[in-house]
């Protein structure tokens, strides 16, 4: 769901490091982009994440290359990779549109990063974690170029082939990874309490952080298909637009 | 005297609903929509908008046809606002809800607790006091809302209903389910506390009851009109000086009293969703007070004195 909603902000009305100025979307070119200065800071952002992740993905190549297996990756690449998810949270001011989109998908993979892969660290060495950083990986190292490149307006046909199709292999290969990391999580969370407390307190609260994950888990149902299928229309409305332009040029 | 005519288009497909020959001039859009009715009774009055412009704003059921810049020929954009549901309705429902629902977890009704739990009562004061006090809070309501209140809309979109008594309902199960339960454990600072709490609660329960009062006077029966509030002989009123909103500085000081008084976390944090919000529609009544009134009072706040 991290993985889906990440792309599916990108590509609803934008998410991610500013499509200002970018014909997006609906494929209208809106004229008003942001200034000059915020043009700049803009693409620095966008192309410093391209470059962690691709620093991410080539540790992930290295440490496999080395290793020989493709199990354990996980602790080869767990610096950049909170490093960088952790500083998406930058996008959700810079963003033109939709900043309940976008939070819900930064929180969603911070969330999973920090408070599952992280405190959970027996979950650290299963292969569901490869699943999914591989699909966050390829799809942000995508999605920040896609950015780079329009707010240059100059987005080659590729990568915006690659942002509007790739995802259909990677969201579900994302959301499985994501949902067996929670599910592996489970019992150690229910073993050591963790994040969890129960009555009496003093201040008449309790929380079971066992019984949330569940519902974390539970809330994929709903939210999961709404996403993809919203993608899928993004991807007809824009990829038959594209098409179409290029039949006029 | 020029009878006018009015076409209606749909906003976004443009295409043509309804055609109104000999409309008098001085008709008003709530006569226009009752016109349009007639030929499409499912879009009642309650759910249309109908604007100049498809992307503007609505047109207000008072406005006369013949003051609007519009030729002899008018055209209207309609836009379908959905199923409707009265205030009334959803107020009562909203508050109904938390009542019924506190009560169940007071009683300890089965199935919430452990099963040597069902029916037994707490024997702490203040579990039973904060019943009385939450119990009479939504009863206060829903007697404003039946004698109280005079609502400048009819009506709001039906799915609001689901959003809001889910907050309400949701948060009073949340709330009740510790206050009521076995293991609750009561203020730190004993009987002291919640004497205090007690106050606070009373005193922003009276102030918030004055308020109600003070803008139910403002406006005459079955009116839309909007006035400046301005503090009454009732001393809770004083604080129009300070406030646009008092009745929501009131509301927020009662859950914080209701909070001190249960030393209870998610009373807490309903008060702080509830003021977050409050906050929110205040910010929004202090902005059309001020574009409305040229003189409105320039020291007053949206919702608390000096600083927000």
């Amino acid at each position: 769901m991290a993985a889906a909603a990440a792309t599916a902000a990108a590509k609803g009305n934008g998410g991610g490091g500013g499509r200002a100025g970018a014909g997006d979307a609906s494929g209208t070119r809106k004229k008003k982009g942001p200034g000059p200065l915020a043009t700049a800071y803009l693409v620095i952002y966008n192309v410093v994440m391209t470059a962690g992740w691709l620093v991410i993905a080539v540790g992930l190549v290295r440490a496999y290359l080395a290793k020989g297996s493709y199990h354990s990756l996980y602790y080869s690449i767990e610096k950049p990779l909170k490093f960088f998810q952790t500083g998406a949270l930058l996008e959700v001011g810079i963003v033109p549109s939709s900043v309940v989109l976008t939070s819900f998908q930064v929180m969603s993979r911070v969330f999973l990063i920090w408070a599952v892969t992280h405190s959970v660290k027996e979950v650290q060495s299963e292969d569901s974690v490869l699943l999914f950083v591989i699909a966050w990986t390829i799809t942000e190292i995508i999605r920040y170029s896609f950015y780079t490149f329009s707010l240059l307006n100059h987005l080659p046909y590729l990568i915006k082939w690659a942002r509007y199709t790739l995802f259909i292999v990677l969201y579900p290969m994302g959301v499985s990874g994501e949902l067996l990391t929670i599910y592996a999580a489970l019992p150690f969370v229910r073993q050591a309490g963790l994040y969890s407390i129960s009555l009496p307190n003093k201040y008449n609260f309790s929380f079971d952080y066992h019984a949330f994950l569940i519902l974390i888990m539970i809330s994929y149902i709903p939210i999961f298909p709404q996403l993809y299928f919203h993608m899928i229309h993004q991807r007809r409305k824009i990829l038959s637009h594209t098409e179409e332009h290029k039949k006029f040029e | 005297m020029k009878h006018y005519e009015v076409e209606i288009l749909d906003a976004k497909t443009r295409e043509k609903l309804c055609f109104l020959d000999k409309v008098e001039p001085h008709a008003t859009i709530a006569e226009i929509k009752n016109l349009f009715t007639k030929t499409h009774p499912q879009w009642y009055p309650a759910r249309q908008s109908l604007r100049l412009d498809p992307k503007g704003k609505s047109l207000k059921d008072e406005d006369i046809l013949q003051k609007l810049p519009v030729g002899t020929t008018a055209t209207l954009y309609f836009r379908d606002l959905g199923a409707q549901i009265s205030w009334v309705t959803v107020f009562l429902t909203e508050y109904a809800g938390p009542l019924f629902i506190y009560l169940l977890f007071y009683f300890r009704v089965p199935f919430i607790y452990g099963h040597k739990y069902d029916f037994t009562s707490s024997r702490h004061t203040v579990v039973h006091l904060a019943c009385i006090c939450h119990s009479f809070h939504y009863v206060k309501r829903l007697l404003e809302t039946l004698f109280v209140h005079r609502f400048s809309h009819g009506t709001m979109p039906l799915r609001n209903i689901f959003k809001n008594c889910t907050y309400y309902w949701g948060f009073a199960a949340w709330m009740a389910y510790y206050i009521n339960h076995p293991l609750y454990t009561p203020p730190t600072y004993g009987a002291q506390q919640v004497k205090l709490a007690l106050a606070i609660f009373v005193i922003c329960q009276l102030g918030n009851f004055s308020i109600h009062m003070a803008l139910r006077d403002l406006r005459p029966a079955g009116s839309k009109t909007r006035k400046i509030p301005y503090p009454t002989k009732n001393p809770f009123t004083w604080l129009f000086l300070l406030v646009s909103c008092p009745n929501y500085t009131y509301e927020v000081g009662s859950w914080i009293g209701f909070a001190i008084m249960t030393q209870c976390l998610p009373v807490a944090l309903f008060s702080l969703v509830g003021f977050t919000q409050m906050t929110i529609w205040a910010k929004g009544k202090h902005r059309s007070y001020l574009k409305e009134f040229r003189d409105y009072p320039p020291l007053r706040m949206p919702i608390i004195p000096f600083l927000l």
